[in-house]
């Protein structure tokens, strides 16, 4: 649980920099083992004792950009972060293995952005601009 | 590490062997614009050497909103942190009116309980529509509804937003052949965010609430009455 002992601590253990860096993104003063970087830069941590991070609370990621959204993690990290698996994806034999070669690279939610999925239409538009049609006049 | 590249090669060797749009970037690269056609062959080429530049800035590379984004004088420099703290001030604290019409609602209860936990971002329920800044449209809208749920829209005060949750709000959905049922809540109100799923989970309503954050994060109304 979050207590002034705790902040401190883990102050002291990961640094001032680092803890400066936590309390802007994460919000809470967190300490563990380093356990792997994606292709995005995110890191991500781990700390699997009860009595320093509450279960549940013991994966976490430190997000490489500074507008940062739950998408940014690649689907092999979510599987960890999310204890579908137990292994980090660095070190895990079967997902370095069956990684099928049709996969496609992945890429976060651009909604908002110029990159955003649009779906395609093949029937006729419903909803058309005003075109204006002067009739000659005899 | 020799299966990427291996993998890399093949994709290549299919990409080559099918010059046309068969291969399997193939429906993005049609429909979407060309800055993500580029941030995709940045993307391809990650694992030769890994682009530094993160997706959603190649795509909004020479769009208006990087233009809005990056302040030119002092002015400008000045209106966009306001900007930013009226963005920040707002995203802080969204409260949003609740239309609870069907099963989408108990979603949307499910949201505000204790695993979820929407109190957190500061999103509370209000039940009057003059004290709340979003508007979540949980069910099936019918015909009967509509005026009233227009109604409601009407009395929320400026800024406000609208989030469409669950087919049925987006689209019809189930009921979308039905006499009685408006198909989707877009005719009759503006929508900000749309939330698929029949019902969405509660984790999916909560990243639509994250999503419209973003969208007030993006505003920059300052900005834009100074240029004009």
């Amino acid at each position: 649980m979050v207590s002034l002992q705790r902040t401190i601590r883990n102050m002291r253990r990961v640094g001032l920099k680092e803890w400066w860096r936590q309390l802007q993104y994460i919000g809470d003063a967190k300490a563990g083992t380093y356990v792997g970087k994606d292709q995005f830069g995110n890191r991500y941590f781990e700390n699997r004792n009860p009595e320093e991070e509450v279960p549940g609370r013991h994966r976490w990621v430190d997000f490489a950009q500074h507008d940062y959204n739950a998408t940014q993690v690649p689907p092999e990290w979510h599987s960890w972060i999310h204890h579908i698996r137990k292994d980090a994806p660095t070190n895990d034999p079967v997902m370095q293995s069956s990684s099928p070669p049709w996969k496609a690279t992945y890429i976060e939610n651009l909604t908002g952005t110029r990159g955003a999925y649009k779906s395609y239409n093949t029937v006729v538009p419903k909803i058309n601009a005003w075109e204006p049609k002067v009739k000659t006049r005899v | 590490m020799s299966l990427i590249f291996k993998s890399a090669i093949s994709s290549a060797g299919r990409r080559a062997a099918f010059p046309s749009q068969v291969g399997p970037t193939a429906y993005r690269s049609l429909h979407t614009s060309r800055p993500l056609n580029q941030a995709e062959q940045q993307q391809a080429s990650v694992a030769a050497e890994p682009s530094r530049e993160p997706a959603p800035r190649l795509a909004q590379q020479g769009s208006m909103q990087l233009s809005l984004e990056t302040p030119q004088n002092k002015a400008e420099y000045v209106l966009s942190t306001l900007d930013k703290v009226t963005n920040w001030a707002r995203q802080g604290s969204m409260w949003p009116m609740t239309f609870g019409l069907a099963c989408c609602a108990v979603e949307m209860m499910h949201m505000a309980a204790a695993r979820y936990d929407q109190d957190r971002l500061g999103v509370v329920f209000r039940a009057s529509p003059r004290q709340s800044d979003i508007m979540i449209v949980a069910g099936t809208l019918t015909n009967k509804m509509a005026p009233a749920l227009r109604k409601v829209y009407d009395q929320m005060p400026e800024p406000r937003w609208v989030i469409s949750m669950g087919s049925c709000a987006n689209g019809g959905g189930y009921y979308h052949y039905s006499y009685s049922v408006v198909r989707g809540c877009d005719r009759i109100v503006p929508v900000d965010i749309y939330v698929p799923g029949c019902p969405p989970t509660a984790e999916a309503l909560l990243y639509g609430m994250l999503q419209l954050q973003r969208k007030m994060r993006r505003s920059r109304q300052g900005v834009l009455w100074y240029r004009k």
